[in-house]
């Protein structure tokens, strides 16, 4: 992987993500929150066990390991609320250990620091019927307190009705 | 009146959620008929019971990456239809923690759990967002640096006795910030030798 790789970060089933998504490649990994890894159980075992990496022993520990040699990380979710789908939070809660249990201040507030230098950009993809203009406002905010706490650079955030609507986008 | 505290710890004992969801349990006293309950564990499956007629929902859970944990999201995301019918008319009031020091890093996580309420057609009471809470369970919730945090609890459990919706409220501890971070940064390291892992260990690189 290099910094030129995308990694996307998906909850499609297998039939839709076939049909939406480029094919996986050395600059283009897919990670498929569906079916759904375990849930994170708060016992920061990725902090103190096993640095880095989730202690769980399903395929959801490998996402914090895939995250920093990236140049783009794109997050492609149903709108749930206004954020993440449960099957992408599971995955994106299980890698935490892609920051550091330490702090620094950024903009006046506590965040973490980073486990590694480069951090990827962020790019979030949502799709779902009946958006409310409130839920686009949440997940713009969450974009951006995000890319905060995951150390980004920049992040993007895109918004489409159906997850077909999103190929061209990820082409 | 019936109040359902949610514990959306992941942890279903000895967490900070835990912790809260009991002072607020404690605060409701006998003026409510009021149980706490979780979407995991022995009675998970017993949740749409407990929250049968509730006239609030009092969620209580710690902050993931400025959301919901996981499984918390995924309970109100597949049970939405069976909360909205069985919780109908209900106050919606979240109390969310962090383990950073400033509480308003919770306020994504308000915006969340009030566009559940909407979807749900229920009615967005209140959220109390809760900073330092690496201190909640060493200090205790109303003591010494955490007093604002037991008044804040006071404030939230009239607002539900009263089915009343207020502005969201933020709190952190009255505890220098610095030495707040040093403590933790401590706390990290200890935990870490427990495992036999080093602090140069602690920042390997994937």
């Amino acid at each position: 992987m290099s910094s030129k790789t995308r990694l996307i970060l998906h909850d499609l089933r297998p039939g839709d993500a076939a049909a939406v998504l480029p094919a996986q490649s050395e600059e283009c990994l897919l990670f498929a929150a569906y079916p759904a890894v375990r849930y994170c159980v708060g016992c920061y075992g990725c902090w103190t066990k096993t640095p880095g990496k989730c202690v769980i022993r399903d395929r959801g520990a490998d996402m914090a390991g895939m995250m920093p040699k990236c140049g783009e990380f794109i997050i492609l979710s149903r709108l749930v609320f206004g954020g993440l789908s449960p099957d992408i939070k599971a995955v994106m809660d299980r890698s935490i250990g892609f920051v550091l249990p330490f702090f620094r201040i950024v903009k006046g507030e506590m965040h973490h620091v980073p486990r590694v230098e480069h951090p990827p950009d962020l790019r979030y993809v949502f799709y779902g019927a009946d958006m409310t203009e409130r839920e686009k406002e949440t997940a713009k905010a969450l974009a951006k307190a995000n890319s905060i706490n995951l150390a980004s650079g920049r992040s993007e955030i895109q918004f489409f009705p159906t997850f077909r609507d999103c190929k061209e986008v990820l082409k | 009146m019936k109040v359902a505290i949610i514990n959306g710890s992941p942890k279903l004992r000895e967490s900070a959620s835990q912790l809260l969801a009991e002072a607020v349990q404690k605060k409701l006293g006998n003026q409510t008929e009021c149980a706490i309950c979780s979407p995991i564990g022995p009675e998970g499956s017993e949740i749409l019971k407990k929250i049968e007629g509730a006239n609030a929902l009092v969620f209580v859970f710690p902050l993931y990456i400025d959301g919901l944990p996981s499984h918390l999201l995924r309970f109100l995301d597949e049970s939405l239809q069976d909360i909205s019918d069985k919780a109908s008319g209900a106050m919606v009031y979240s109390i969310v923690n962090n383990g950073f020091f400033e509480g308003r890093q919770n306020a994504v996580a308000f915006e969340i759990m009030r566009n559940f309420a909407d979807k749900a057609g229920l009615k967005w009471g209140q959220g109390i967002g809760v900073g330092g809470g690496g201190m909640l369970r060493s200090v205790g919730i109303g003591r010494g640096p955490l007093k604002k945090v037991g008044n804040t609890l006071d404030l939230l459990s009239k607002n539900i006795i009263n089915a009343r919706s207020a502005q969201n409220y933020t709190v952190d501890p009255d505890f220098p910030r610095a030495l707040y971070i040093a403590v933790a940064h401590l706390s990290w390291r200890a935990s870490a030798r427990k495992n036999k892992v080093n602090s140069k260990q602690m920042l390997v690189k994937p």
